[in-house]
């Protein structure tokens, strides 16, 4: 039963309230302000960074903002190399529960096999496995639509190489990273590389960015490099040298297209070669730039040096008569011999004929300090100035170690060594009057300032020689082109093994220049063990020299020196060359 | 007084209400130009991938495949060449000396 209370009549209320009480509770409730007021200056003075700090943990970010490496174009503008979007895919294997066709699926489009895409996902100890890393654009795509959960993916770029093996080994490659590692993407680095930039934002809890809260640092991206290259040229040089390698089941070989005017290098190129963006299972024989890296005996291309610093020393004349008879001289217990007993030529019949024995007589008219002097400066034995890394030095031993026998062989080749590039490189001297200009590997309009090495006189007379030497009756004269008159010397010579010569193995190479007159190009053809019964340079190399000259003058826009039997005809197809 | 204190306090609410209204729209705008300039990024991306895949469709390797295996075209030699001289020799770039 319920009884009712009567509050106005409550003996509590009727009692009179000590006044402690309220006074209690107003302090209670100071008390909880002044706690507060504490807490307040806590948060927002003393314990402020401490805060401030907490609150960035959980909601600051900084964004790197990746800078975009520079391109590299040849000297038309063509893009040699350039960026491409490509997305890293990576997985957290304890949450990836794909069924077995997805996976399948998975595998097939990242191109690895299903044993190690199952093998990476396997491990559920791991948090983090890379699945591929730059993969191309469409593919990323895909992986996205298929919606596996565990499988995430990272954007980024990836190097493209559109002329693929045909400039391998002078624009080189970059690693995952995107960091230079061969060619001018090693050289350049720094120019291509470009600084990522920086911002500070606030994320919310979505993740997206609602404010920046400092200035942005711009990236800066890697500036763009236009090299000397012509890459019509260098296709050129490279297919033909392709086609010539395989033709003569050489192991190798290589091509340098110099403009002899600007000192530009305008194509350089190596076979065998390989894709940059393919580089699995890559060898040596593949990944090496033979023009820069390998040196040889540059045997008979030495002789229009001899015969020049002699010229210039006032030695000889390109008439003086040299008696060669019977075709072969003993000096220092060594025999040394021509192919045939050539009698008494001129020096510029040494030349043509190629005669050991006379180039040896012309040497020994100088002392081993006048020709160590012109070698060094033509740059034998001298680290080429050129943007590329391991670029040997050869080797010009110090001329006061020289006996009779070793300054006889140098004048013909022997005995000292360099790189196709070098080779290249001294007979500068004879396209640009006398003067060795330097190489570059940038693009320049401006012609090169030369040192001076030889008289223009003594330069023209040697280029004289040189076309003979390509012509009729010369060595060289594979080397002939329809429309431009050309000069150059060739060169044969066993292979080094160990300490001796092999007796089955050659190198055969041409060194020479076109138009003769006025010379715009240099070009140096090498190729490495022919073994398919022809080994002479003249033979081998030669017509590597021709194709390329006759392609890259008219690429130039060079006008024809030579008349030319017109050989325009109604029908294209019908055309004989 | 009190009529004026009361004023101010709606003055103060109505500003602190528009000052959470242009926070927002603030950082509505901001996710948009976000957007945007990923976008941008993008597209630039795209023009970018766009050039690379125009120029290798173009190398001197595949236009000589094509010209020669498609076209049954052979390179010019100067046999083949028809030079002709300009009277107004001064409009072309001089040629190498014969």
């Amino acid at each position: 039963m319920s009884r009712s209370v009567r509050y106005s009549s409550s003996p509590l209320l009727a009692s009179k309230t000590p006044v402690w009480r309220s006074k209690f509770i107003v302090a209670a409730i100071a008390l909880g302000f002044a706690v507060l007021a504490a807490r307040a200056a806590h948060v927002q003075i003393f314990g402020n960074a401490f805060f401030q700090r907490q609150g960035e943990v959980r909601f600051v970010r900084t964004l790197e903002l990746p800078a975009s490496r520079g391109r590299i174009m040849d000297r038309n503008g063509l893009i040699l190399a350039s960026n491409i979007p490509a997305a890293s895919i990576w997985a957290i294997p304890e949450d990836v529960n794909a069924t077995p066709a997805q996976l399948k699926e998975l595998a097939q489009l990242l191109e690895i096999p299903l044993t190690e895409l199952s093998s990476k996902l396997g491990n559920e100890d791991k948090s983090f496995v890379w699945l591929k890393r730059q993969v191309e654009e469409p593919v990323a795509k895909r992986i996205t639509e298929l919606g596996l959960k565990g499988i995430h993916q990272d954007s980024g770029f990836k190097r493209q190489y559109p002329d693929g093996e045909a400039t391998a080994h002078v624009i080189g490659f970059t690693n995952i990273e995107n960091t230079g590692l061969d060619g001018m993407e090693l050289t350049f680095e720094k120019h291509l590389l470009g600084r990522s930039g920086s911002r500070r934002v606030i994320k919310d809890g979505k993740g997206r960015v609602v404010e920046d809260i400092r200035d942005k640092v711009p990236p800066v991206d890697g500036k763009d490099l236009q090299l000397s290259l012509d890459s019509k040229v260098q296709f050129f040089a490279y297919q033909k040298l392709r086609e010539t390698v395989t033709a003569q089941k050489a192991k190798g070989g290589s091509v340098v297209v110099l403009d002899a005017v600007t000192g530009e290098v305008l194509a350089l190129a190596n076979y065998p070669s390989y894709m940059p963006d393919k580089r699995k299972n890559l060898t040596g024989e593949q990944l090496r730039n033979r023009a820069v890296t390998d040196t040889f005996e540059p045997g008979s291309t030495m002789k229009p040096i001899t015969v020049a610093m002699a010229l210039e020393a006032g030695r000889v004349t390109p008439q003086t008569l040299i008696d060669t008879g019977p075709g072969r001289y003993a000096i220092g217990g060594f025999n040394i011999t021509d192919t045939h007993n050539y009698g008494t030529l001129t020096v510029e019949g040494v030349i043509q004929k190629s005669s050991n024995v006379g180039a040896l007589k012309i040497a020994q008219k100088m002392s081993p300090h006048e020709m160590w002097d012109t070698f060094t400066a033509l740059g034998y034995g001298q680290k080429p100035q050129i943007q590329f890394r391991g670029a040997v030095t050869g080797r010009v031993r110090p001329w006061k170690t020289w006996r009779p026998v070793e300054q006889a062989t140098m004048s013909y080749g022997y005995g000292l060594s360099a790189s196709l590039f070098q080779m290249a490189h001294s007979y500068t001297a004879f396209a640009h009057d006398g003067r060795i200009i330097p190489l570059t590997m940038l693009k320049s309009t401006e012609p090169a300032v030369g040192v001076k090495v030889f008289s223009p006189e003594n330069a023209q007379a040697v280029r004289r020689m040189l076309q003979m030497a390509a012509a009729p009756g010369g060595t060289g004269q594979l080397a002939q082109t329809v429309g431009y008159s050309v000069g150059g010397k060739s060169g044969t010579a066993h292979k080094q093994v160990g300490k001796g010569y092999a007796s089955d193995k050659y190198r055969a190479w041409f060194t020479g220049m076109a138009p003769i007159d006025t010379p715009r190009i240099i070009v140096a053809v090498m190729i490495d063990e022919p073994s398919n019964g022809q080994y002479f340079g003249g033979v081998v190399a030669a017509p590597v020299f021709s194709e390329v000259v006759q392609q890259t003058l008219r690429l130039m826009n060079v006008q024809p020196d030579v008349t030319v039997k017109p050989q325009i005809v109604a029908n294209p197809v019908e055309e004989s060359l | 007084m009190i009529r004026v204190n009361v004023l101010l306090l709606v003055a103060v609410v109505l500003s602190a209400l528009y000052l959470v209204h242009i926070q927002y729209e603030s950082r509505r705008l901001f996710v948009e130009l976000e957007k945007a300039a990923l976008q941008m990024r993008k597209l630039e991306m795209d023009s970018e991938s766009a050039l690379a895949e125009k120029r290798a469709q173009a190398t001197p390797m595949r236009v000589d495949k094509l010209a020669k295996e498609k076209l049954q075209m052979q390179p010019a030699t100067p046999a083949i060449t028809q030079y002709v001289a300009l009277r107004d020799a001064a409009a072309v770039p001089a040629p190498a000396k014969p």
